[in-house]
C-alpha cells in the first residue's frame, strides 16, 4: 500500500544523521552558499602536471566556485595559477583551453602579462595614464597553487587557506605508495549532466549502487573479499575505500588485466573521495580522477581524467587505454550507467517534484555497502554550512 | 578510376552499416564486416592536446560487446546515424572511404531529437569479395561532450 502525502513527507525512521533533505539538491540559494562555503575555501584539482610539460604551457580551468583560471608553467618551471580575467576591462585573457604562451595577451586592448603574473605591456600607457597608473599596478590576480599527490595541480582561491597537506590530512595515505612514479595523462573528457554535484560525489562515496553495474557485480560483488572492503573517514569530509582483488576474467570477453600498477596487488582497487567533489580511483591498471564543477543546483560538469605511468611502453599504454575504455570511457560500460543513474536522480529531484528525503541509512560495520561514506560527507557539509543536512532551513 | 557500380556498392555498404546499428541489428552490422575488421573511435582533445582512443575492438571484440550490452543498464533512446560519403579512393583491392557523420538522438519520452555527435567515418573497404566488406572503421569524432554517453558505438 502506498503512502499518503503526510507519510511521504514525514522524516525517515532513521537517526537524523542518516538522511538528508532533498532540497539540498535543488535550492538555488543553498547552491550559491555552497560555492562560497564549500568550494571557494577548498583545495581543488585543476589539472595534471603532464598537461603542462614545457615552460609557458598553460591550461584553462573553471574553478567550481565559478572563477576562470589560467594554470601556467613559468620559465622557472614553477606552475602558478591566475584569474583568467584582465585587470583592465574584465575581459577573458586566454581563450583556447590549452597552449603555450610566453606572453599572455588580452586581445581586447593588448595588455600583456608574463607567466609570473606581471603586467609587462600596457598599450600606449604613458599617453593615457601618464604617471597615474603603471604596469606594477596591473598584475594578474594569483591564487594559491601546489603540485602534489601524483603530480596534480591543486588550487585554492583563499589567500589565507590552510596548506594543502593540512586540508587532505591522512586521506591520501592509502594511495601514496602507488604514486611514487610519475604519471601521465592519456584521457580527458567531460560530461555535462542535469544533476546536482553532490549526487555525483555520492555515487563515488557508496558501493551499494554496484547493483547498477553488471560488470561490478560479476567481477566484484560475486567474488571473495568484496564485502570486506571498508570505508574510512578522515577530517574535512574525505573518505577512502579499501581494496579487494577484482576478478576481471569473470566478465565475458574480458581477462585478467595484464598491466598492473607498481606495488598494487593484482586486481587491486583503491578509492579516495575528497571533499567537496573530487575522487582518486586507482583500479588495477588505471588512475582515474573525477572533478565536479557545479554549474547550477541541478547541473554539473564533471571532468574525467585517465592516467598511466610516464614510463609506459606503447603496448602498456595501449592496454591501459583499453582497460580504461572498457568501463570508464564515454562508451564504457560503467560510466554510462553511473551518469544515467545520477541524471535520473536529477530528474526526480528537480524543484517541484516533491522529492523529500535521501536515505543514507545502511550500517554494515563500515564495509562496502554501508553508507557511512555519504554520512561522513554530509557531516562535513553540515559543519561548513552551519546547519544540518537533514534540516537545511 | 573507380567504376560507378563499385562506388555505388561502397556507398551502400556505408549506409547499410548505419541502418544496421540504428536498428540495433548487430548481426547485420557484423555481416558487413570482414573477418579482419577493426573498429576504433578516436578524437582529439583540444584541452590536453592529445589524440585519444575511446573504443577499439576487433570483430570478435565487437561481437562480445554487442552480446554483453543487454546485460547492462543503457539509455534506450534510439540513435539515427546520417552519413554522406565524401571520397572513395582506390588502393589495390581496397578502397579508402571518407564519410561525414552526424548522429541524432531521439528521446523516447516526447520524441524530441537532438544532435548528439558529429565526426567522420574513415573506412577501409575490401573489394575482392563478392560484396564489399568493411575491414577498418575509424570514427573520428569532433564532438567530445556526449552527456551521459551511450553504449552502442557509432
Amino acid at each position: 500500500m502506498g503512502r499518503t502525502a503526510a507519510e511521504w513527507s514525514a522524516p525517515p525512521k532513521f537517526p537524523a544523521t542518516h538522511y538528508v533533505d532533498s532540497r539540498l539538491y535543488t535550492d538555488e540559494a543553498i547552491f550559491k552558499e555552497e560555492k562560497e562555503k564549500l568550494f571557494r575555501p577548498s583545495w581543488i584539482i585543476a589539472c595534471h602536471e603532464s598537461e603542462l610539460p614545457e615552460a609557458f604551457d598553460y591550461r584553462l580551468f573553471t574553478h567550481p566556485a565559478g572563477v576562470p583560471l589560467i594554470v601556467v608553467r613559468g620559465d622557472d618551471a614553477r606552475v602558478r595559477a591566475f584569474y583568467n580575467i584582465c585587470p583592465h576591462r574584465g575581459n577573458t585573457i586566454l581563450h583556447d583551453p590549452s597552449g603555450n604562451a610566453k606572453r599572455m595577451t588580452c586581445i581586447f586592448h593588448q595588455w600583456s602579462f608574463d607567466t609570473r603574473g606581471n603586467c609587462v605591456e600596457i598599450s600606449r600607457a604613458e599617453q593615457g595614464y601618464q604617471e597615474r597608473f603603471r604596469k606594477e599596478d596591473a598584475s594578474m590576480r594569483e591564487v594559491k597553487c601546489e603540485l602534489a599527490y601524483g603530480g596534480f595541480v591543486w588550487v585554492n582561491l583563499a589567500d589565507d587557506c590552510a596548506p594543502l597537506r593540512e586540508f587532505v590530512g591522512g586521506a591520501m595515505d592509502i594511495l601514496e605508495p602507488y604514486m611514487q612514479e610519475p604519471m601521465e595523462l592519456f584521457h580527458y573528457h567531460r560530461a555535462h549532466v542535469r544533476t546536482n554535484f553532490k549526487l555525483w560525489h555520492d555515487t563515488n562515496s557508496e558501493f551499494y549502487h554496484d547493483f547498477l553495474h553488471y560488470f561490478n557485480r560479476i567481477t566484484g560483488m560475486l567474488q571473495p573479499g568484496y564485502f570486506d572492503r571498508r570505508y574510512t573517514g578522515f577530517p574535512n569530509g574525505h573518505a577512502t575505500v579499501g581494496s579487494m582483488q577484482i576478478q576481471y576474467d569473470k566478465y565475458e570477453g574480458s581477462k585478467e588485466r595484464a598491466v598492473g600498477w607498481p606495488g598494487l596487488a593484482p586486481g587491486g582497487w583503491y578509492m579516495v573521495d575528497l571533499f567537496p567533489g573530487m575522487t582518486y580511483n586507482l583500479r588495477t591498471s588505471v588512475m582515474r580522477i573525477d572533478t565536479a564543477i557545479p554549474l547550477g543546483p541541478n547541473e554539473v560538469l564533471i571532468e574525467f581524467r585517465g592516467l598511466g605511468l610516464k614510463r609506459d611502453t606503447a603496448e602498456e599504454r595501449a592496454q591501459r587505454v583499453f582497460d580504461h575504455n572498457t568501463i570508464w570511457g564515454p562508451f564504457g560500460r560503467n560510466l554510462h550507467e553511473d551518469l544515467l543513474a545520477v541524471t535520473g536522480q536529477g530528474r526526480a529531484m528537480r524543484e517541484g517534484t516533491d522529492s523529500r528525503w535521501v536515505i543514507q541509512g545502511r550500517e554494515e560495520n563500515s564495509t562496502i555497502h554501508d553508507e557511512v561514506g555519504m554520512r561522513h560527507y554530509y557531516a562535513e557539509w553540515s559543519r561548513r554550512m552551519g546547519r544540518p543536512a537533514y534540516a537545511p532551513y | 578510376m573507380i567504376k560507378s557500380e563499385q562506388r555505388q556498392a561502397i556507398e551502400e555498404l556505408v549506409y547499410r552499416s548505419c541502418l544496421a546499428l540504428d536498428s540495433r541489428d548487430f548481426k547485420a552490422f557484423l555481416d558487413l564486416c570482414d573477418e579482419a575488421f577493426r573498429y576504433t573511435i578516436t578524437t582529439h582533445s583540444a584541452e590536453i592536446k592529445r589524440d585519444m582512443v575511446w573504443l577499439d575492438h576487433d570483430k570478435k571484440g565487437m561481437e562480445t560487446l554487442f552480446t554483453n550490452l543487454p546485460k547492462h543498464n543503457s539509455d534506450h533512446s534510439p540513435l539515427t546515424r546520417h552519413a554522406t560519403v565524401y571520397t572513395v579512393d582506390l588502393a589495390g583491392s581496397e578502397a579508402n572511404v571518407v564519410s561525414a557523420l552526424q548522429v541524432f538522438r531521439t528521446q523516447l519520452d516526447g520524441g524530441a531529437t537532438e544532435l548528439f555527435a558529429v565526426g567522420r567515418f574513415h573506412d577501409t573497404v575490401k573489394l575482392s569479395a563478392a560484396q564489399p566488406k568493411l575491414v577498418r572503421r575509424v570514427v573520428k569524432l569532433d564532438t567530445r561532450l556526449l552527456g551521459y554517453g551511450y553504449h552502442i558505438p557509432f
